[in-house]
């Protein structure tokens, strides 16, 4: 088994309701429980609200908790986030670069991987034209061809998957697993379970902010689809 | 990690800078056109109208007014600057002290272009450059501290407290009565002008006119003063921001 890289402990994470005075918290973590190994892939499934995608970003370090600990080696865990810090007056370019300072690149590192953003987003000239003039679609080409450059110690991903029309979904698609295939470390939320089995060889079940289950995938989807027969679940 | 910060902060501003000048028409020339619009009100107001202040008054009013422009526009913008960015801050594990520096960075960068403006005006007015010009060297550096510092502190709050957004302009507003800005110490009788004098601004703007109008050097125990309340609010600031940089990811915007 490879080294851990990232251990959590009866961690817990609370949030105000509203900007109001003296409104109590409520906590979409209760208490969970994760331990991260270098080369899994891990999956984490539960119903809505479940605390999933905050649990994403205990992990990726821009959440800390209100109780429990969290243990993460020296190494980078990075929210696969889509145009993250984009500027609408800035050129194709300069957005790429800038976000991907943000996603944690070094300025040389995206410097050399400028001709495959270029590339991967089939921005033509467009790719020098303020992001502002683009196309949804295209805007989300761009995003998307920077955010898969990044190659952090642990990739964090929240359902996204797939970005712009059929064929670009396919493409973003394929990209994404054959990244995820690497032999990197990835933790995946998501609500589409077969996307999950497909991609993931550990499971861990969240429920209602705490861990219920942490194992070999089909071991938990066993459990998983068990509970979800056994239990109705609450209508909302 | 410190050197990758240092390429965002960099870049950014050089984003923040490019973007602006790319959302007006005449963009860049709006640096420099803005505050000579406003010099000229002040002309205008104190010169043909007024007729008051004596010669050289307005020279002074307009040194003040376009230092008063660069820490103001600090202040508010850096402090502004992490309310503003708070769908980054819930989005990537990035110190929040990043976007005041940042937005302090790009204002300054602006102060440069006003104030080349204003030393052409003051040499063609009759205030020739000296060699006391290198005394704006320890000058800028205290400004630039001070305005980041109290932006900082600013910085800190504004999330978790978005209704000072409506006060602090007007606070600063009563802190630039308070400093010298539109008037001139020297001009103030006695006791009351002591009192003006330990304001660090004050002594700022003083030091500022000496340097620009009569080739002065600064008074240094007056500048050191100042400079190192400058470096108490800068470390006072980051220390705030860093010791609340946990609560604000959980904001919502």
């Amino acid at each position: 088994m490879g080294e851990i890289l990232v251990e959590l402990r009866n961690v817990g994470v609370a949030f105000s309701a509203q900007r109001r005075m003296n409104d109590h918290r409520f906590w979409a973590l209760e208490d969970v429980d994760l331990t991260l190994r270098r080369g899994q892939r891990l999956g984490v499934i539960g119903r809505n609200g479940a605390g999933k995608s905050t649990l994403l970003r205990v992990i990726a370090g821009i959440l800390a908790p209100d109780r429990g600990t969290v243990k993460r080696g020296p190494v980078s865990c990075q929210l696969l986030s889509l145009a993250l810090g984009f500027v609408p007056h800035l050129s194709g370019r300069d957005n790429a670069v800038l976000s991907g300072l943000m996603l944690g690149l070094r300025r040389r590192d995206i410097t050399a991987r400028l001709a495959a953003i270029h590339e991967f987003s089939e921005l033509g000239d467009f790719f020098e034209q303020p992001i502002a003039a683009y196309s949804s679609g295209m805007m989300m080409r761009l995003a998307f061809s920077v955010a898969i450059q990044v190659e952090p110690d642990v990739l964090l991903i929240d359902e996204v998957m797939a970005v712009g029309d059929a064929e670009f979904q396919q493409k973003s698609g394929a990209a994404l697993r054959a990244r995820m295939g690497e032999g990197h470390t990835v933790v995946l939320v998501s609500h589409d379970e077969t996307q999950i089995a497909s991609l993931c060889d550990r499971v861990l079940w969240v429920e209602h902010g705490k861990s219920i289950l942490e194992g070999d995938r089909d071991e938990v989807f066993e459990a998983y689809h068990r509970d979800l027969h056994l239990v109705p679940t609450p209508k909302a | 990690m410190r050197q990758h910060l240092i390429e965002l902060v960099l870049f950014s501003t050089y984003a923040e800078l490019r973007a602006e000048r790319a959302r007006s028409y005449l963009g860049l020339a709006w640096w420099v056109l803005d505050p000579a619009m406003q010099m000229a009100v002040w002309w205008l107001l104190i010169h043909v109208i007024l007729r008051a202040g004596g010669p050289d008054y307005l020279p002074s009013l307009l040194i003040g007014v376009t230092l008063w422009q660069w820490m103001k526009s600090c202040m508010i913008h850096g402090g502004y600057a992490i309310w503003s960015n708070l769908n980054l801050v819930r989005q990537v594990a990035l110190p929040p002290l990043v976007f005041p520096v940042v937005a302090v960075l790009s204002d300054t960068v602006k102060f440069f272009y006003i104030f080349a403006v204003l030393l052409v005006i003051l040499w063609v007015s009759g205030y020739p450059p000296s060699w006391a010009y290198f005394g704006l060297l320890p000058l800028f550096v205290a400004i630039l501290l001070l305005s980041a510092g109290v932006g900082f502190i600013i910085a800190a709050m504004v999330p978790l407290l978005p209704d000072l957004r409506f006060v602090i302009e007007q606070v600063l507003n009563v802190v630039m009565y308070l400093s010298g800005v539109v008037f001139m110490l020297s001009n103030i009788p006695s006791p009351l002008r002591e009192v003006l004098a330990l304001n660090p601004i004050a002594v700022i703007m003083d030091a500022a006119r000496g340097i620009l109008m009569h080739g002065l050097w600064p008074n240094w125990v007056g500048l050191t003063k100042a400079s190192l309340i400058a470096l108490v609010a800068c470390a006072l600031g980051a220390f705030v921001v860093a010791r609340l940089a946990p609560r604000y990811p959980k904001l919502a915007a």
